[in-house]
């Protein structure tokens, strides 16, 4: 069963992955609220999709959803910093579990 | 090893960055810089001469991305095996250029994706298959760079194992350029800073052991020898003479044993003397602490005995306990979390990335008899009543030689390797020796040494530089298995007798101090040469530097022949090789 939680677990593992590759005033703090879109994100554009693709790698391993994150960013699907759905961890989580539930 | 920061550039026709970004935060040693060239510019980049000079060179490409042979067969094409084999031949070439401004370079070999089949069952088919064409492909390209002693090959197929279905990341290939999954990159670290600290000369040198349970099972204390579970119809039993035979692979490729045990010593020993399964016997053990004390200072005793430094020791015990007295107690030494299974020794020893060496020598191979003999002449000590005649009854040999191309890579390897007595410890590449000693002003001699327990091989080196009326001795190098035997003497007098047959009334060795050295110091303090203020050491005038008595110094024709009024030869010798090289 995938919840919010669970997905951010998962989520977590892919920080993880991508931390290894950050010097640690760089890394990413595994937090919700941690932003990873606009002016507050921290990651460069290798290093984020980078994340965005292990996340879904994780996700599909842990027998979730396929989730189009890249895709999502890659087709402007979002709109502004503060609605879209990619901003933080926490509501990457929220999107993941949206797509599961609109697959149901 | 030196804690030294190594400059490393990322060679590629895809986007290496990840891998780079690992090796730099990583925190295994040899710590990285890194500079990345472009990706996708891999002939510019290898045969172009901007940039400064960098430590390491890693070349990271994929066939189809720089063999456009390999490109059309991979499209399923037919194809002219004769023109990739050219164009490998050109690849390699352009790698050998490259190998030239770096100082060393790390070739990754190619391979083919997992997830394309090729001609399936035909595929190995020479001719047709892909597979069989990559692997000819990978070893026209490993004969070709063989002839570079700094260029090496890596085999990337166990990072791509270990890295399991996540692998092959095509997202990440068609969104930035990247054809794997971190966990390749992650894969590759390891074995990448074990090539670097090799070729820096910081592999590990000896495997120090604990005896119950890890090398046999159960405790011989208790069971006595023929109670311990060792061979014979039983799979642990097998597992520890798999192990055993694993140790013992690891020295034919010159890595010791010792044995650090809490037992009596003669109840351990009975076990190896005596039980018919044992792989390891008394004489491939390079040394053994064998008590009740505490194993940390065991430790520390036998490596000081063996003249090696705790850097250059792995710690195996299946105790957690006692692998973590040793952590805390001597960080130096490498204690790896070991299993609990003794199904998986073998193959845990087997995967440690800690013994790699950019050359294995016949000295290598030969080290557990050199160390054997070792034993015999320290035993001998004790039987003879004076150091003086201890040393009389050694028969000490010495033989002086130019530098030949045979004599390379040891050469290198002594650069690379030797600390304690090391007058300068600069670290040299075989073709940075080549271009060094190549100088008409210059002489350099490698010094081989035997005595009635055993051919050392080849031990020292001694370079000078000379200026007029002046020679400066660069390199003063001896490997510690053949320290006080009064070795250094010889090479004094060696260095001396030459530099005064060129001329020169003022001989000068600068000592170069570094954490390592000191027996170096300690020699020249004790050697006669005057020293004249800071680290240097002098001889003045026409007075010979005396031959020690317990030292028979041969050469090629006669002891002085080495190297008196034949410089000109030695020259020559030594262009040929450099020609060679």
């Amino acid at each position: 069963m995938l919840d919010e939680e669970r997905a951010l677990d998962l989520i977590y593992d892919a920080v993880d992955e991508i931390n290894g590759q950050l010097p640690a005033d760089a890394r990413l703090e595994k937090s919700p609220g941690t932003v990873l879109f606009g002016d507050a994100g921290v990651l460069d554009s290798l290093a984020l999709v980078n994340l965005l693709v292990t996340i879904e790698e994780r996700i599909s391993r842990a027998g979730g959803p396929t989730v189009g994150l890249l895709d999502h960013v890659a087709t402007g699907g979002e709109t502004s910093e503060e609605t879209m759905p990619l901003r933080t961890l926490g509501t990457v989580a929220a999107f993941i579990v949206g797509t599961r539930k609109a697959c149901a | 090893m030196s804690t030294r920061r190594v400059e490393v550039e990322l060679v590629s026709d895809f986007n290496l960055e990840i891998l780079g970004r690992y090796l730099v935060q990583d925190g295994l040693l040899p710590e990285c810089s890194m500079r990345s060239r472009p990706f996708g510019q891999v002939y510019p980049a290898l045969l172009g001469d901007a940039g400064a000079q960098v430590d390491f060179g890693i070349v990271w490409t994929r066939p189809e991305g720089v063999i456009p042979t390999f490109a059309a067969a991979a499209a399923l094409q037919p194809i002219d095996i004769d023109a990739a084999m050219r164009e490998v031949e050109a690849f390699a070439d352009a790698v050998a250029r490259y190998a030239q401004r770096v100082r060393f370079v790390l070739v990754i070999a190619w391979m083919s994706p997992a997830d394309h089949r090729g001609y399936g069952m035909l595929d190995w088919r020479p001719g047709l298959g892909i597979r069989n064409l990559l692997a000819r492909m990978n070893l026209a390209l490993a004969e070709r760079l063989a002839a570079h002693g700094t260029a090496f090959i890596l085999d990337p197929s166990p990072w791509l194992q270990a890295a399991g279905p996540g692998a092959i990341s095509r997202k990440m290939w068609f969104a930035g350029k990247v054809p794997y999954g971190n966990g390749v990159f992650q894969e590759a670290v390891p074995d990448l800073k074990a090539a670097m600290a090799g070729a820096l000369g910081s592999a590990r040198k000896l495997v120090v052991l604990d005896l119950d349970d890890t090398l046999w099972g159960g405790v011989v204390g208790e069971t006595g020898w023929e109670g311990i579970r060792l061979g014979g119809h039983d799979h642990v039993g097998e597992a520890y003479v798999a192990f055993q035979q694993a140790l013992k692979a690891l020295g034919n490729r010159g890595v010791q044993i010792g044995i650090v045990s809490k037992n009596d010593e003669h109840v351990a020993f009975e076990a190896i003397d005596k039980h018919p399964e044992m792989r390891l016997r008394r004489s491939d053990l390079a040394g053994w602490r064998v008590n009740w004390g505490d194993k940390a200072q065991n430790l520390v005793e036998l490596v000081e005995e063996l003249n090696l430094g705790l850097e250059s020791v792995v710690f195996i015990d299946d105790n957690p306990v006692e692998r973590a007295r040793i952590r805390e107690a001597v960080p130096a030494v490498l204690v790896p979390d070991w299993p609990d299974d003794p199904c998986l020794y073998a193959a845990r020893l087997m995967s440690l990335p800690c013994f790699d060496a950019p050359a294995v020598s016949e000295e290598d191979r030969a080290r557990a008899r050199m160390y054997a003999a070792d034993r015999e002449r320290r035993s001998a000590l004790g039987q003879v009543g004076s150091v003086e005649a201890w040393l009389d009854s050694l028969g000490v040999e010495v033989r002086i030689a130019p530098l030949e191309r045979a004599d390379l890579a040891r050469a290198t390897q002594l650069f690379n390797k030797t600390n304690q007595l090391n007058l300068s410890t600069r670290r040299l590449s075989e073709s940075e020796l080549i271009d060094w000693a190549s100088a008409q002003h210059r002489r350099f001699w490698t010094v081989r040494v035997r005595d009635r327990f055993g051919d050392l091989g080849l031990v020292g080196l001694i370079s000078l530089e000379l200026d007029g009326a002046q020679a400066r001795v660069v390199d003063f190098i001896l490997s510690c298995r053949a320290m006080g035997r009064r070795v250094e003497e010889a090479m004094v007098h060696v260095a001396v007798g030459s530099a005064q047959r060129a001329g020169a009334r003022r001989v000068i060795a600068d000592y170069s101090p570094t954490p390592r050295n000191g027996p170096c110091l300690k020699f020249l303090q004790s050697s006669g040469l005057t020293r004249t203020g800071g680290h240097r050491f002098m001889w003045c005038g026409d007075a010979p530097y005396e031959l020690p008595g317990t030292v028979a110094l041969v050469g090629p024709a006669d002891h002085g022949a080495a190297y008196q009024g034949t410089e000109r030869e030695d020259r020559s010798e030594l262009h040929v090789a450099s020609g060679a090289a």
